[in-house]
């Protein structure tokens, strides 16, 4: 008799639990949708914005340079959900001068979303992932053979903000990457060096295959990880 | 399968091939407006936009005839192949080896002997 109460309860709670799971999974691929259809009626992906459709098909300097916006259909396997949630609603910038110039400040005047919208594109754009980025080879880690690799052998800085000493220092054409372990997923930032014709086959920033190797990029993937 | 579509095959292998030994930009001049003028300028004059007051070297003034002419062609491959290091230079300048072809590196030496209008001395 109490053995059966037990079991029963048993059955009851794992019934409960596995209704939740799948209540959780029904709701997260709900937003999604809901997700994509903000994406759409707000024209995200029109007018060369953003590309939400791989492979890369960029090959020539004006294909990149008519792109108004990075594209996105690796968003999943790049940002990390919480920071885009964040962002989409509070767009702070990111690359100091505007996408594709080389003069032109950028005016920070990227569109705003509302909570609600923010976090249902943000569960669309993490649905958008890469076979490309394998998932659990980069820890964020400050390491110094790592840095040794970012600022002595290459100077990723002479492109990319960091801060040092809790100053910003660095180059001006790249995305920052002060705070870029709270943006992007390491894996993504090693498979980024690793494989560079991947994401984004044209782009002011060179190809280092052969001048870091695959160790140099891991500890640099984890250490931006880190930032 | 059958021969019509071994042949298919075949030509879009070869176009495989073809297409990616090919690289992107036609000109030394298009090449150098969208890799180096960010560091040295939209003239050569080293103040390209990533060129910050913390920079620690400033880019190499490509326009000026002084510097320029310290450099032989063979200097000038080296830097923008393997990057600052390979002169004993500052790694800020990058190496460029990997993303244009030899041969577009060739055609941007003249180009840089265009910008300074001089010879190695
Ligand atoms: C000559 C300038 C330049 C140098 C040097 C450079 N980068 Fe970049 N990097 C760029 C630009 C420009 C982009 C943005 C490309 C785009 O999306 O259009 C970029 C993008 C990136 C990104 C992706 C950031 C994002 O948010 O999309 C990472 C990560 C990165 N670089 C790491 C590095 C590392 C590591 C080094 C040094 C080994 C380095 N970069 C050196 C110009 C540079
Ligand atoms: C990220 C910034 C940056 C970019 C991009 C860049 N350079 Fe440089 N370049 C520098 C700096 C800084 C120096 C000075 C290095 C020194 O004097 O230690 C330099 C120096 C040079 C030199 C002189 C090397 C020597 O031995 O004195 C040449 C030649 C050169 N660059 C060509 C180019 C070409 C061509 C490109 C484009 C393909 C390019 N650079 C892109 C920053 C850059």
């Amino acid at each position: 008799m109490v053995k059966r109460v037990t079991c029963s309860r048993v059955v009851v709670v794992s019934l409960l639990a596995s209704a939740m799971i799948g209540f959780g999974a029904e709701s997260s691929r709900a937003d999604a949708a809901k997700g994509k259809g903000v994406f759409e009626a707000k024209k995200c992906g029109s007018g060369d914005c953003h590309i939400t459709q791989g492979p890369a098909t960029e090959k020539t300097f004006a294909d990149q340079l008519k792109k108004k916006g990075p594209e996105l259909w690796y968003a999943g396997s790049k940002f990390k959900k919480e920071w885009l949630e964040k962002w989409l609603q509070d767009p702070i910038v990111i690359r100091p001068i505007e996408y594709n110039s080389l003069e032109k400040k950028n005016a920070g005047n990227h569109p705003k979303l509302s909570k609600a919208e923010a976090d249902e594109v943000a569960e669309y754009l993490m649905t958008l992932t890469s076979k490309d980025v394998e998932a659990g080879v980069i820890q964020a880690n400050k390491n110094i053979q790592g840095k040794q690799a970012f600022e002595k052998k290459q100077a990723c800085q002479a492109c990319h903000q960091i801060e040092k000493t809790g100053k910003v220092v660095g180059g001006m054409v790249a995305p920052s990457l002060v705070k870029a372990g709270e943006r992007l997923q390491g894996d993504w930032v090693y498979a980024y060096l690793k494989k560079p014709k991947v994401f984004k086959p044209v782009k002011r920033m060179p190809i280092y295959e052969g001048y870091l190797s695959d160790v140099d990029m891991k500890n640099v993937a984890a250490l931006i990880a880190s930032f | 399968m059958n021969k019509k579509a071994l042949y298919l095959l075949m030509i879009f292998a070869v176009m495989m091939t073809l297409g990616t030994g090919v690289s992107y930009a036609a000109t030394a001049e298009e090449n150098y407006k969208f890799y180096c003028t960010q560091c040295h300028g939209p003239q050569g004059k080293g103040d390209g936009i990533n060129v910050t007051k913390d920079m620690a070297v400033t880019p190499r003034n490509h326009a000026s005839a002084e510097d320029m002419s310290k450099l032989s062609d063979a200097d000038i491959t080296n830097a923008i192949t393997d990057g600052g290091p390979a002169n004993s230079k500052s790694p800020l300048m990058p190496p460029f080896g990997k993303t244009l072809t030899a041969d577009e590196i060739k055609d941007m030496v003249s180009y840089l002997r265009k910008l300074c209008n001089c010879t190695a001395k």
